[in-house]
């Protein structure tokens, strides 16, 4: 479990590195590059939730709303930045 | 030594890791913040030319050192859980002692910033950016201040008292610390990278 706990930050401290790289770039008027990066912000959102905080044990309802409010957050920037 | 284990269903809809009342505050928290970075990209479809120019003033690098140290502080939240679960009481304590010395490391860094923005002249009321960055952030500062207090409240207690200890307890911190994690993920993106 500390072995994938390991994993998974690695995987969230790359992904954090590849968004900071894009931030580079003027998202704003480069529509696909905001979607990429909110949907590596999803990715981490869902891996912190799911694994370290550990919903994956939690009831379907908890589940869903943290999915929900995470998805919903992104979808409205990625449309409206 | 052994700490309070209970059996617990987390499948249990009344019985999330960290327990039904912190559940139901991250969900207001995750609502609530939100709904501002709703308002940051509504306001920053307005006024686009304003927002990037403002967006660009913020230190990048800062607040990607600021999201590598929640994530390491998160894993090491983590760890402190499984140990504790597994019994291993001074991993555990190590682990989070680290978790803290991250969450400090975090502050610290935050605040530096802030005196970087403060000596540039950048206050709340310059324009409408500015406003959400330094209340969103501020707001979320706050959190890993309250976050703080109960690690190490969790960690005196773990020192002075293991026997008294339920895992229960820890997992509402981890969970409260946890969430700081969630909500700067999407704090980073919206107000350093998007404009």
């Amino acid at each position: 479990m500390e072995k994938k706990n390991l994993l998974i930050l690695f995987i969230l401290i790359g992904m954090t590195q590849v968004s900071a790289f894009l931030g580079v770039f003027n998202l704003g008027v480069v529509n696909y590059l905001t979607w990429l990066v909110m949907g590596l912000a999803a990715v981490k959102f869902f891996l912190v939730a799911f694994v370290f905080m550990e919903l994956r044990k939690a009831h379907f309802f908890w589940k869903f709303a943290t999915v929900l409010i995470g998805l919903l957050v992104v979808v409205v920037v990625g449309f409206w930045a | 030594m052994e700490i309070k284990a209970q059996n617990i269903d987390h499948k249990d809809i009344f019985y999330p890791p960290g327990g039904i009342l912190l559940w139901i505050i991250i969900i207001l928290e995750l609502i609530t913040f939100g709904l501002g970075i709703g308002g940051l990209v509504y306001y920053g479809k307005l006024e686009p030319e304003l927002f990037h120019q403002s967006r660009i003033q913020l230190n990048t690098s800062i607040g990607t050192l600021n999201t590598l140290i929640l994530l390491v502080s998160g894993y090491f939240m983590a760890n402190t859980v499984l140990k504790l679960k597994s019994g291993a009481i001074e991993s555990a304590k190590k682990y989070l002692v680290w978790t803290m010395l991250g969450g400090l490391l975090f502050v610290g860094l935050k605040s530096y910033e802030y005196v970087e923005k403060l000596t540039g002249d950048l206050y709340m009321g310059d324009n409408m950016f500015f406003t959400f960055y330094w209340l969103m952030t501020g707001f979320h500062l706050a959190h890993v201040l309250v976050g703080l207090v109960i690690l190490v409240f969790s960690w005196w207690q773990i020192k002075t008292r293991p026997r008294s200890l339920q895992v229960t307890d820890l997992e509402s911190g981890a969970a409260f610390w946890h969430m700081c994690d969630l909500i700067w993920l999407l704090l980073f993106p919206s107000l350093y990278l998007i404009f």
